[in-house]
């Protein structure tokens, strides 16, 4: 629990109502020396002052009516203010724990969540901040003053009020707030109806094979209209509580004018604290009485941010649950101790052992392995039997459980891998395409890797062709715009626009290719490599026989199992 | 000059998406509006009324003898009628309102659906990056707002104005017409002004999110190459950058939204003390009397409160400006047009004819002068390495891709595509795309034929069983089994296979190309593949090389089995 507290801390200050929403509190009683005012005017009008009577009242109203709104605005400014930096405080927050967690976190969410829940999702928290926070405020302190204002003239008028305004929570409560929550769900369906249509729209290809266009457009057409009667049957009973809310607050306005007509009549006499209220004090009490449901309808308003906004910090919170951290994410990088950069180094790996987090299964148990300077191995085996987990350990992207690992003399830890990492190249099954052109998705962004580097890159890949085929193109999320083949080319050119690196870890590079492509690729490889260390995770055969040595992960383990 | 066209596309776009969305439900639209103003309106008579009920109560007060004959119960029973009034029409408002919207935003997506689903735009959403489809959706989100945020207030707001004006116009025609002018003036010019000024940070804002959500999906998914690249941290850097220009552009939103509320708040006082000033006036006078007076007072003080309404709305109006530009494109034509496939005679299943195809902007084409004729029940392998233009030639003979040059007959397809395409529904009518009236039994047959029946008889809710988006749900081999058996449903003489059995296991794929060659018959097979256990179900091989046919083989010559065996083993 303890570790997933910090990220709540950028919200703890929004406890406490901070200047703005006090300003804006505040703002809300500049109405009760406005009514009284205007309430004084129509005293003297109705005294027969005329124009006189209303010259001073129109002045001092003006006056507090543009200190009212310039309160209103600068408070509304300042809150907003606060609740952006907190957003950008958590959004930080949750980049940083999402790149401290190891990619091979089995547990972790997926990009596109992640990417929802970090851009769409977290925008909830500011109308939460900015709205609800102070709406709330505003709903407990401004009622109580416009409630001691009516109690010093009539304590009817503030009983009618008084009771008024309670029963509004238990009607809601009874008819809306549960109704509300279903209404949400029902909400959110609806927003399942855009999934539908990118659903559908994703596979149109096969649609239109299938000759299912019309049918599917009008299943979308059903669809909507039922998921909308759907909707509209919660809806009926979600509304009734903004309907008792308006039924309260318009009974009591009405109520509290027959009051203080008929009291003005002399109707009745009691309730004001044994003297008759003149025409100014009846109206300064009409005039209040909305003002008092104003806040409780703004913060019935205002509702559904709260719960969007709780679901938005729930799911940062999930976000930045760690299972498995990455090796070196939060140590400083120490440069020193690396081994002088001359030679491919040499491999080690001593008493290895590493289980996924959650199995109790052991995929290496005490795992030893020698790999000379310079040499080409082929790590082969079944899947599951720990190829790409291996990788995984040497290229410190997942912590092993124990054991000793050293590359060309240096042990790999925290604070060594960072650097380490400075001289290994990484070529994964999958790799990512980023949002981008093709040239920035070969350098990637790295130091010192110019523009004649990445050509020459290109070139060694034959990406050229890639670019041709997308001139101008932004590739994108998923990369649906490369093909198997083009995407290991691109790989091959991250590799090869790294030429000082000496130790090269490969992941499956020629799964699902052709044979001629693959064959390619192979050549690019042991070119690259020529000199270096290569461990290379494979199940082709063919490529296996072109390194020095293969080593077989399933034996061992079926060894161990016999 | 410049600015007339853009001036006129807007419109038009503006024209283009409104149509559906006004066409389809009149009535209820203009219903809510309507509503909404009653609502207001009720809300200004409950306070004007009392406003003047407690003034005329208490100058009758002053005497015994007209508080006597006071008429008490036609004002206190209006203002209970207009309390009880208002209530009703709110939730009749939302109600209303909301439906229409709902309904709307149906039609909305219905036509949306059919203006992509055109030959070209098929592939052309295929190339697209998830990103610009996620677009389409928060596209979709900010037209909602275009009615319930814009054109509702901006009706009330318009009632509360005509309200107050014919109020005061009855004390006095000029006070009357000059609250109505200020009133509509300042509460529409309001939001005007504020819904311009707010389309750039509005924009902006939505072109940073865009980029907030792409930088925030490579950081995860692109997280290894980052970071060994040593690139995690400045990858999280150019979030946080993207995340800089979102609270730039929301800022300066916000900064609109409080001038706004400062100006109606501003306004609202003034038309107040306005009111006041001129009540003051005719009281002095004599010309009204203190109740009017009072009303007229109350009347102002609530005229202001809807036009503030429309705050919220104008500075969504920026976004939903850009949806509009964006989705406009999209809905200008009605449903295109079924391509009209001349068949070739009965002996052939393909006829191409120099067909050349290349993708707009490149120079290079990924099919050059490509003549390839397929008999009737022929079974051929298009074979080659990645790139070779294989499933572009796929594409043109489905004719999801229209050629530049050449000519092509062909009789009915039907592609199965590289990637298993199954959708976000029951497995039933999953099926059922292929054959809208297949009967229950039809549809277990064919899935015993792709040999998923048994799997399917085993799930707790059978053909009704739901699956997630993009089929999510089933292994690999489930769902390209079930692609088989909804290929099977298809009546067509023409199959092309797009790599049927990639990314299956050596068993499965096995098992799923026998079935598929037994379950085919007589119908003519077009397979592009690199994988040799789904070329060696043909009996002809067509090589490609860079978009050209550089082989075409039969079984039984020494050069077929030498590309058989060339091609990739399991």
């Amino acid at each position: 629990m303890t570790k997933h507290s910090p990220s709540r801390s950028p919200l703890r200050a929004f406890a406490s109502p901070d200047v703005g929403g006090v300003v804006q509190g505040a703002a809300a009683l500049f109405w009760l020396p406005q009514a009284a005012l205007l309430a004084m005017a129509v005293q003297g009008l109705a005294s027969g002052r005329g124009f006189a009577a209303v010259i001073w009242p129109a002045g001092a109203i003006l006056l507090l009516g543009l200190l009212r709104a310039g309160c209103e605005a600068w408070g509304a400014r300042r809150t907003f203010t606060r609740a952006r930096a907190q957003l950008t405080a958590l959004r930080e927050q949750t980049a940083a724990a999402l790149a401290g967690s190891s990619p091979l976190d089995r547990s972790r969410a997926p990009s596109g969540l992640a990417a929802s829940v970090l851009a769409e999702q977290a925008e909830a928290l500011v109308p939460y901040l900015v709205r609800y926070q102070p709406a709330r405020w505003r709903a407990t302190v401004v009622p109580i003053f416009v409630l001691c204002a009516v109690a010093a003239f009539s304590w009817v008028a503030a009983l009618v009020l008084l009771f008024a305004a309670p029963l509004i929570p238990v009607f809601m409560a009874i008819v809306g707030w549960r109704a509300k929550a279903a209404s949400e769900a029902q909400m959110v369906e609806m927003g399942g109806m855009n999934a539908f249509l990118l659903d559908r729209l994703r596979g149109l290809a096969t649609l239109r094979a299938l000759d299912a266009v019309e049918t599917t457009a009008q299943r979308l057409g059903d669809a909507a209209q039922s998921l909308r009667r759907r909707t509209m049957a919660v809806l009926r009973i979600a509304f009734l509580s903004s309907a008792v809310l308006e039924l309260f607050s318009a009974l009591g306005v009405a109520m509290v004018a027959a009051y203080v007509g008929f009291h003005l009549l002399g109707s009745l006499g009691f309730g004001t604290w044994g003297r008759t209220l003149s025409l100014g004090e009846g109206l300064f009490v009409l005039l209040l009485a909305p003002a008092f449901f104003e806040p409780l309808r703004e913060l019935s308003a205002v509702w559904h941010d709260r719960a969007a906004g709780e679901a938005a910090l729930e799911a940062l919170d999930r976000l930045q649950r760690n299972d498995l951290p990455l090796p070196g994410a939060n140590a400083s990088l120490t440069r020193a101790a690396t081994g002088v950069p001359g030679g491919a180094p040499a491999i080690a790996i001593h008493n290895l052992h590493f289980s996924w987090p959650g199995e109790q299964q052991e995929v290496f148990e005490g795992y030893e392995l020698r790999i000379a300077a310079g040499e080409h191995i082929a790590l082969m085996g079944p899947s599951g039997s720990g190829k790409t987990a291996l990788l995984s350990i040497l290229a410190g992207l997942v912590p092993a459980t124990r054991g000793e690992i050293s590359i060309g003399g240096v042990a790999l830890t925290d604070h060594t891998v960072a650097a380490l990492r400075q001289r290994m190249t990484w070529m994964g099954q999958a790799p990512h395409v980023f949002a981008g052109s093709v040239e920035t998705n070969v350098a990637l962004g790295r130091v010192g890797v110019d523009a004649p580097q990445v050509a020459e890159a290109m070139r060694f890949a034959s990406l050229e062709a890639v670019t041709q085929a997308h001139p101008g193109v932004t590739l994108g999320e998923g990369g649906h715009g490369l093909s198997g083949g083009e995407a290991v080319r691109l790989a091959l050119a991250r590799v090869a626009v790294h030429p000082h690196a000496d130790l090269l870890l490969v992941d499956e590079p020629t799964a699902h290719l052709d044979t001629e492509t693959a064959e390619r690729v192979a050549d690019a490889l042991v070119a690259l490599a020529r000199g270096k260390t290569l461990v290379v995770a494979t199940h082709d055969p063919v490529l296996a026989a072109r390194m020095d040595r293969a080593v077989n992960l399933g034996a061992e383990a079926l060894e161990k199992a016999a | 000059m410049k600015a007339m066209p853009t001036h006129a596309t807007n419109w038009r776009d503006l024209r283009l998406v409104l149509r559906p969305f006004l066409a389809a439900q009149p009535r209820p639209l203009l219903l809510g509006c309507l509503l909404a103003a009653v609502t207001v309106l009720a809300g200004m008579a409950l306070l004007g009324l009392s406003g003047w009920f407690i003034t005329a109560t208490a100058l009758a007060g002053l005497h015994a003898a007209t508080a006597f004959t006071f008429d008490v119960f036609m004002p206190s029973a209006g203002i209970r009628l207009l309390a009880l009034g208002r209530t009703a029409s709110r939730y009749g408002e939302r109600l209303v309102t909301h439906d229409a919207t709902f309904a709307v935003l149906a039609a909305l997506r219905v036509r949306l659906f059919r203006g992509w689903a055109k030959a070209e735009a098929a592939r052309e959403l295929l190339m697209r990056p998830a990103r610009l489809l996620f677009r389409l959706t928060a596209d979709i989100d900010a037209l909602e707002s275009l009615y319930l945020r814009l054109l509702v207030p901006a009706a009330a707001a318009l009632g509360a104005a005509l309200l107050a004006g014919v109020v005061l116009g009855f004390m006095h025609v000029a006070m009357g017409l000059a609250l109505m002018l200020w009133l509509v003036t300042v509460g529409w010019g309001i939001a005007f002004v504020v819904a311009r000024r707010a389309r750039r940070p509005a924009v902006q804002r939505a072109h940073a999110i865009e980029a907030l959500r792409a930088r925030a999906v490579d950081l995860v998914a692109g997280q290894t190459d980052l970071v060994m690249a040593g690139r995690i941290g400045a990858q999280r850097q150019a979030l946080m950058n993207a995340d800089m220009h979102l609270a730039k552009a929301d800022l300066a939103l916000n900064k609109l939204e409080a001038a706004a509320g400062f100006a109606y708040g501003s306004a609202g006082t003034l038309t107040l003390v306005g009111v006041l000033l001129a009540v003051g006036l005719l009281v002095g006078e004599g010309v009204i009397g203190a109740p009017a007076a009072a009303l007229a007072l109350l009347v102002a003080l609530t005229a202001t409160e809807p036009f503030a309404a429309l705050r919220r709305g104008a500075l969504d109006a920026g976004r939903t400006w850009l949806a509009v530009r964006r989705l406009a494109p999209r809905m200008s034509e009605e449903s295109a047009s079924t391509s009209t496939a001349n068949e070739p005679d009965a002996t052939l299943a393909l006829q191409l004819k120099r067909v050349t195809v290349v993708h707009d902007g490149s120079r290079t084409p990924v099919l050059s002068d490509v003549t390839l004729t397929l008999n009737a029940g022929e079974r051929v392998a298009l074979i080659g390495a990645s790139g070779a233009g294989k499933s572009t030639l796929l594409a043109a003979i489905a004719g999801e891709i229209t050629p530049q040059s050449g000519s092509k007959s062909a009789q009915p397809a039907c592609l199965l595509t590289q990637r298993t395409e199954l959708f976000q529904d029951s497995l039933r009518d999953n099926l059922r795309l292929a054959a809208p009236n297949a009967t229950d039994d039809q549809l277990h047959a064919v899935l015993h034929a792709a040999g998923l029946e048994d799997e399917v008889r085993a799930l707790a809710t059978g053909l009704d069983t739901r699956l997630g988006e993009g089929g999510l749900g089933l292994s690999g081999g489930q769902s390209r089994r079930l692609a088989l058996a909804r290929l099977l449903l298809r009546p067509v003489p023409l199959w092309l296979l797009d790599e049927p059995t990639e990314a299956l296991d050596a068993a499965t794929a096995h098992d799923v190309l026998q079935r598929l060659a037994r379950h085919a018959g007589p119908r003519t097979l077009l397979i592009a593949t690199h994988l040799r256990r789904e070329a060696a179900l043909a009996d002809r091989l067509v090589c490609m090389r860079q978009g050209r046919i550089v082989a075409d083989l039969r079984r039984g010559t020494e050069a077929f089995d030498a590309a058989l065996r060339s091609l990739r083993p399991d």
